[in-house]
């Protein structure tokens, strides 16, 4: 088993972003699994320290691991919290004996000239971790010899390249992707000159060479999770997308934007969260698949409309891309604390479903169950995901489209033949399924199609009256959730581990990852684990849930929330209070939970 | 694939509802017969098929307008009609989309929407019944209430000022602004005509009296605020245009502009903001068509949407795109 575990740090505009990407590009062309994320980012643009992650494996990986192998500083920032507010910089997520790598040069550019890696800090570390330390001047070369202070991070990349004996050809068809003809000129010299300069140093790193065998890595999808949710919903046929700009969820407005026009589809940027679900509700009844997708406080806005979906049986799908909370919170980094919003929020009662995905793969088909299942019960479908998931690359299998298969439900369209009921259209029809025909505006025949957010009889006209009122919100709630809960599209929960094991973890979104190996690791030291990943998180899978708790001595409930909201619905929903046996992993930090982080914690508490 | 069917002959009673509960005497009366007449003669003139034309409200007295029609409708949130609105024309722009909201649904808690709509120039017609109160919730000062309104929230008159809607049309570039009066059905049914045909964003801001908590001193009785508007508050752009031409512009400026007051004249906005505000001076407002102009593509246009090619029709079967999934996905690589 081969990996490898890298960090670029620096500022906010040095490139570490581009760094990371290329070298984890380059890896997954050469047949490793690559998983990249945000190690330490800030909600500012520029002049912050900002470190990106690139974790590779020989086998598939879901989340970082604690611990890099090698970092690549081109700030001081990465070696210590020189804004001393607490801060703990890359270097003590370096490991002992690790290599570091940095930029030894002055920093050249305002507005952080005087924050270049400095010797005596270097020194101090190297000691006291046993590192392997390799200092160029990046920066100086760049300006001297490209007067161009930005490629020191191709210089950097050519060293590591030298170092872990990555082929410069593999380089070449990166750069050939990313960069036009002089841009691509310039970054493969300034490669080779990386290059050049490790090799006349004489730096090696013999137990860090890449090992790798590319032939099995041929059509392995290397991409964010917010992308795989745009593109599966596109694929699943929505074609009308609203939203408003927001972290961890912007990424989704962005793919919709460029996508959809050329397969007729259409992008609003609405002016808020609540125009953008609205319109999304108007798209959706004029006949589109239509959904938005936001983060904490654009999904507070939306939680009125969401509630009117409920009401009048309006089909939309809202994606749900959490960070840390409340109110604007921690805008850049990882939390789980929606989770009751998404299933309790919105006013008064009514059949909604939550969906998660646990990896991008899973994300892409799971978005075809999303519009299917919004319009086989005409509710709101919400899939729910953390900034770990939206943001971080990961590599997947091949995709397939063709494993998706579209139903529209009950609605009636003009490409079928034209409507022909006795008497006017019901919108509201009562029905032995308790589901109502829908129609796209404009079907010949149908005038009479009145969807109405107050309470209403079959013909969607205001009425208060007792009987009426009791069927529809039998109709709308009960009749409709009971359905629901009997549909086997309805995502199982992902199971995983030792099938026997008396230790289990429950999670769900990102944290699907580290549980795969935290349940492998255990289980490989001779303490069987498993865990369950859930995928779908209402109507809650209680029966499978409580199935699994009974079969485990003990479970640990593991998400990013201090309020404990999952493991407070496993509570309800499936098992009540079971004190000795169910217990929390809670992390609150914002930053992505590793392995050895749960690991810990099980031993600790 | 357009939808493309042909309208047959409707009657009043086709496009009739049970009705809304509206008091006696109340303007929304007047707004919705106004209304049924242009649906009328829309679909049995324009040939415009009944199934294409879709109502969208928000909550209010006023935005029960569906209950009073029989025709394909959303009745949502209060203020959040004009979203669910443009949701409908820009999924389908063959669509006829009319909305009804009252004043405060529209400039108070739905004025974002507004402003917004105005500016993106949405193919559609929005039909205020202003009221200067929040009728629904019992006569609170709605935002276009004026100075000195005595309603349950404003029990000492109302102090802060109202906003004037048509300046904001104008101002965030509506193609059709217009000013009508629920007594009046004829004139109001002319006005919605035309901004039904209109391409881009239509504003009819109708005063359209609420007899039960809009109270003016020496008005009372059924009726009365209907004269209290007739008699001391509403003055129409044509006239004002006579009447006030020489005092609110230069000699040098009358002889560009039209003798007769014109809304589709290229300078129609300016004369209209000028006299708004001088009509303002003698608390007065401006009613009848202010401005016509469709020189900004709509938003949809806008969009690169067309009515032939509606995104609500767009073939979404998997094979018919096979192609270029695979494309994109060959990019997340
Ligand atoms: C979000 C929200 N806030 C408040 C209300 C209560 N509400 C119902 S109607 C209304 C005011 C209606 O006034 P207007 O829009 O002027 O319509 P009118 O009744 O005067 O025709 C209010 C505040 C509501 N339904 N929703
Ligand atoms: S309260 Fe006023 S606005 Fe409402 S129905 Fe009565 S008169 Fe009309
Ligand atoms: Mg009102």
């Amino acid at each position: 088993m081969w990996k490898l575990q890298v960090c670029g740090a620096g500022r906010a505009g040095d490139g570490t972003n581009t760094f990371a990407q290329l070298l984890g590009k380059i890896l997954k062309d050469m047949g490793a699994w690559v998983f990249i994320w945000r190690d330490e980012v800030y909600s500012n643009i520029q002049t912050r320290d900002s470190a990106f992650g690139m974790r590779a494996a020989d086998f598939p990986i879901y989340g970082p691991e604690e611990g890099f192998d090698i970092l690549v500083a081109f700030d001081e920032g990465a070696l210590w919290d020189w804004t001393r507010e607490g801060r703990i910089p890359p270097i003590e997520r370096l490991r002992a004996g690790g290599v570091l790598i940095y930029d030894s040069s002055p920093r050249l550019e305002y507005p952080n000239t005087g924050h270049e890696v400095k010797e005596e800090l270097v020194a101090s570390v190297a000691e006291a971790k046993g590192l392997k330390v390799f200092g160029a001047p990046f920066g100086a070369m760049a300006k001297e010899r490209f007067g161009n202070y930005i490629v020191r991070g191709a210089i950097a990349l050519g060293v590591l390249a030298h170092m872990l004996r990555l082929p410069v050809q593999a380089f070449e068809r990166q750069f050939r992707r990313l960069f036009n003809e002089e841009l691509f000129r310039l970054n493969m010299d300034a490669l080779l000159e990386g290059v050049a300069y490790a090799r006349h140093e004489g730096w090696e790193v013999p137990d860090l060479e890449v090992r790798l065998d590319s032939a099995e890595a041929d059509g392995r999808q290397f991409l964010m999770g917010n992308e795989a949710v745009a593109l599966g919903a596109i694929v699943a046929g929505c074609r009308f997308f609203a939203g408003y700009p927001i972290t961890p969820a912007s990424e989704v407005l962005e793919y919709m934007a460029e996508k959809l026009p050329k397969v007729g589809g259409v992008v609003v940027q609405a002016d808020s969260e609540m125009a953008a679900i609205h319109h999304v509700i108007g798209a959706s009844i004029g006949g589109c698949r239509a959904m938005t997708a936001t983060a904490g406080p654009g999904f507070s806005l939306m939680q009125e409309a969401i509630s009117a979906a409920g009401m009048t049986e309006t089909p939309i799908v809202i994606v749900v891309s959490q960070r840390g909370g409340p109110a604007t919170g921690l805008p850049t980094k990882v939390g789980q604390e929606d989770l009751n919003e998404t299933i309790f929020g919105g006013h008064g009662d009514f059949a909604r479903i939550v969906l998660s995905p646990t990896e991008p793969e899973d994300a892409f088909y799971l978005m075809g169950t999303a519009f299917n299942l919004a319009e086989r019960y005409q509710c709101p479908v919400l899939v729910i995901y953390d900034q770990v998931f939206a943001q971080s690359q990961y590599t997947i299998p091949p995709l397939d489209p063709q494993r998706f298969s579209i139903d529209r439900g009950k609605l009636i369209g003009p490409w079928g033949p034209p409507w022909r009921g006795d008497g006017p259209f019901r919108r509201y029809l009562l029905t032995p399924d308790g589901v109502s025909p829908r129609a796209v505006p404009g079907t010949p025949g149908i005038t009479t199609m009145y969807y109405n957010s107050n309470e209403h009889n079959e013909d969607g006209y205001i009425t208060e009256e007792i009987p009426i009122r009791e069927a529809m919100v039998n109709k709308r709630v009960r009749q409709r959730l009971a359905i629901i809960r009997k549909d086997s599209d309805l995502p199982p929960p992902r199971v995983g581990g030792h099938p026997e094991a008396s230790i289990g973890f429950i999670a769900y979104a990102s944290l699907y990852g580290p549980l795969v190996e935290v349940v492998g690791q255990l289980t490989a030291e001779g303490r069987p684990a498993k865990l369950m990943a859930l995928r779908t998180l209402w109507p809650f899978p209680s029966k499978e849930v409580r199935r699994f708790v009974q079969s485990c001595r003990r479970v640990y409930v593991v998400e990013y929330s201090v309020g404990a909201q999952l493991r407070g619905l496993v509570q309800m929903e499936a098992t009540g209070p079971m004190p000795r046996k169910l217990r929390s992993i809670l992390r609150y930090d914002g930053r992505p939970m590793t392995p050895q982080y749960i690991l810990r914690a099980m031993e600790d508490g | 694939m357009a939808i493309d069917t042909v309208a047959r002959p409707i009657s009043a009673a086709d496009i009739t509802g049970p009705g809304a509960w509206w008091c006696n005497g109340c303007g929304d009366f007047g707004v919705t017969a106004a209304f049924k007449d242009v649906l009328l003669s829309v679909v049995n003139e324009l040939g415009v098929p009944l199934e294409r034309v879709f109502i969208v409200s928000g909550i209010g007295c006023s935005s029960k307008e569906p209950e009073m029609l029989r025709v394909n409708a959303y009745h949502g949130q209060h203020g959040r009609s004009i979203p669910v609105a443009m949701g409908l024309a820009l999924a389908n722009p063959s669509l006829v989309v009319v909305d009804f909201g009252g004043d405060g649904d529209t400039y108070g808690i739905g004025m974002e929407h507004f402003v917004h709509a105005c500016i993106k120039n949405v193919n559609m017609t929005l039909v205020v019944m202003n009221n200067q109160v929040y009728g629904l919730t019992k006569g609170q000062a709605s935002p276009t209430g004026h100075l000195g309104l005595k309603t349950s929230s404003t029990p000492y008159g109302k102090t802060i000022r109202p906003v004037n809607p048509l300046k904001l049309a104008i101002a965030a570039g509506a193609a059709f602004v217009a000013r009508g009066v629920s007594w009046r059905k004829k004139e109001l049914a002319e006005i919605m005509r035309m901004a039904i045909t209109t391409r881009g964003f239509s504003l009819i801001d109708v005063f359209s009296p609420c007899v039960t908590y809009h109270r003016e001193p020496g008005y009372r009785g059924s009726g009365a605020i209907v004269d209290w508007y007739r008699l001391n508050y509403v003055v129409d752009i044509k006239e004002a245009w006579r009447r006030m031409q020489e005092q609110v512009f230069s000699e040098e400026e009358r002889s560009r502009l039209p003798a007769d007051y014109d809304p589709t004249h290229h300078e129609a906005a300016l004369m209209a903001l000028r006299l708004i505000e001088e009509a303002a001076k003698m608390g007065r407002e401006v009613t009848g068509v202010l401005l016509i102009n469709e020189s900004a593509p709509t938003m949809a246009e806008a969009l690169g949407i067309s009515a032939d090619r509606p995104p609500a029709l767009a073939d979404i079967a998997i094979e018919s795109n096979l192609a270029i999934y695979r494309e994109w996905l060959a990019e997340l690589r």
